[in-house]
């Protein structure tokens, strides 16, 4: 018998939810933006919150877009942390409300554990790579940038993380500094394209074991740019495109130098990446490159499982319902950040 | 009367957060303010530690909230409304849940979200010098 696991992601700021089939992905539904179309423009106004507008149109057109009737579904999954406790519990509530009314299990997931996870979601007309275990993810997000060991679907462990702004953030705070628009990681990666890498050269932090820090590189940025500005009031129009790619290069090197260490002293050669940042096209070459050199299987999703989806809560939630792991209708969201 | 602190490197940082750490009571809401760069969140990270935090503080930028526990099993949050664009997002997130909990918060960039501040905080301000020191007023 099929395995069909609803989604739904709430967790930070989209709405979406998603249809997963045996492993195969069905829908994937992000609000804001398939949803205006399949939903014919309309979008009820059902609350004044955010996700409380989208969540039952988004849960709709997933539904609708995979083909399926609701009868159909085996579980809803749901994730349950971390994230704003105000949003997660529109998706929670919405979840336990659908799966009561089909007489269906609920499936808790964790968020972090879902970005992993989202390298196994399968296309329905080609077979996708996955990596063999244990391997290594380097998770890279805006609000994330950690090493995760990776035991089996549903045993991991996180072995590194940063100790203050994650390597999301870095891109776009530093692209604040120069005065580049918010999220601005996307145009550093742009800008940087045409820019020499080996310009100028910021400070990278002395970490002991797998950790990460990057708010003293942003730091060094600001002091560096005030320094500058000083001398040169259009410094930074004048070396855009240098700046641009010296500070990728930079944030590249420190992710990449404790992945790296973390493979070799582990002796594992299976690597992944997940989150938004491994959407930045300098990380996906340099990672590349470094894996022909290290003798690497490198693992990189599709940029649509990278960023907040529900596609990957609902590969999740498959795994946890072959794993027999349901969630009870007391379970109440979190916002602390554990995997 | 208002403490100031002249911090010069990381190692004057542990003083000025002991003694503000002393200064919280539980259930505070401790604001700060300062430019990007000003050192904000670490800061808190040095007050929490000094609170006996479990966990590890980092910028809660992209999270709005990053929550950690005490080893007494007090729960604190830390918040940042730097990528807040207008007050009906944190009515939205359901900031009220968060602020009259009886839990201590940490909030970094206040001033995005003025009107929903209470009146009774404890403010911190950090202000970087062009010598790259710091002050601390609190």
């Amino acid at each position: 018998m099929s395995i069909t696991i609803l989604g739904i992601e709430s967790s930070c700021d989209d709405t979406s939810a998603a249809v997963i089939r045996d492993g195969v992905i069905l829908s994937n539904v992000v609000a804001g933006q398939d949803v205006h179309i399949t939903y014919g423009g309309v979008v009820p106004e059902l609350a004044s919150r955010a996700h409380q507008q989208s969540v039952v149109p988004v849960v709709d057109a997933a539904i609708k877009a995979a083909g399926i009737d609701c009868s159909e579904l085996s579980a809803v999954a749901f994730t349950r942390g971390p994230g704003l406790l105000g949003s997660l519990l529109v998706g929670s509530s919405f979840a336990k409300g659908l799966a009561r009314a089909l007489d269906i299990p609920i499936i808790d997931v964790n968020h972090l554990q879902a970005h992993v996870l989202a390298l196994f979601i399968q296309q329905p007309d080609k077979k996708t790579d996955t990596p063999r275990f244990p391997f290594l993810c380097l998770l890279v997000s805006g609000g994330n940038s950690q090493i995760i060991l990776v035991k089996s679907e549903l045993d991991m462990e996180v072995i590194g993380q940063t100790i203050d702004d994650a390597a999301g953030e870095a891109f776009d705070k530093c692209a604040k500094i120069m005065g580049l628009p918010y999220p601005g990681g996307p145009l550093i990666d742009k800008y940087a394209l045409d820019g020499d890498a080996t310009k100028f050269e910021f400070a990278k932090p002395r970490m002991e074991g797998y950790n990460y820090s990057f708010s003293g590189l942003k730091t060094s940025f600001l002091y560096f740019l005030r320094d500058r500005l000083i001398e040169n009031p259009d410094f930074i129009q004048q070396n855009l495109a240098d700046l641009c790619a010296s500070l990728q290069k930079t944030i590249i090197d420190i992710l990449l130098n404790k992945l790296k260490k973390a493979a070799k002293d582990l002796n594992i050669n299976q690597i992944a990446i997940a989150g938004g940042v491994s959407a930045n096209s300098g990380l996906r070459n340099v990672l590349t490159q470094m894996a022909v050199k290290q003798r690497w299987e490198v693992f990189i999703p599709p940029v649509a499982y990278t960023t907040d989806n529900a596609a990957m809560v609902a590969i999740t939630g498959y795994y946890r319902f072959i794993a027999g792991q349901f969630a009870t209708y007391d379970m109440t969201p979190f916002s602390r950040t554990v995997i | 009367m208002n403490d100031t602190f002249h911090i010069k490197t990381l190692h004057d940082l542990p003083l000025a957060a002991a003694k503000l750490a002393a200064k919280i009571n539980q259930g505070d809401i401790v604001v700060l303010y300062g430019t990007m760069g000003a050192g904000k969140t670490t800061f808190v990270k040095e007050v929490c530690q000094c609170m006996n935090v479990v966990d590890t503080v980092n910028s809660p930028s992209y999270a709005i909230v990053n929550e950690y526990s005490t080893k007494n099993g007090q729960t604190i949050y830390h918040f940042d409304f730097y990528r807040i664009k207008n007050v009906i997002e944190a009515f939205d997130f359901g900031y009220e849940d968060y602020f009259y909990s009886g839990n201590t918060c940490f909030v970094e960039w206040p001033e995005r979200v003025a009107e929903i501040m209470p009146d009774d905080i404890v403010a911190v301000n950090i202000q970087l010098q062009n010598d790259n020191t710091r002050i601390i007023t609190f």
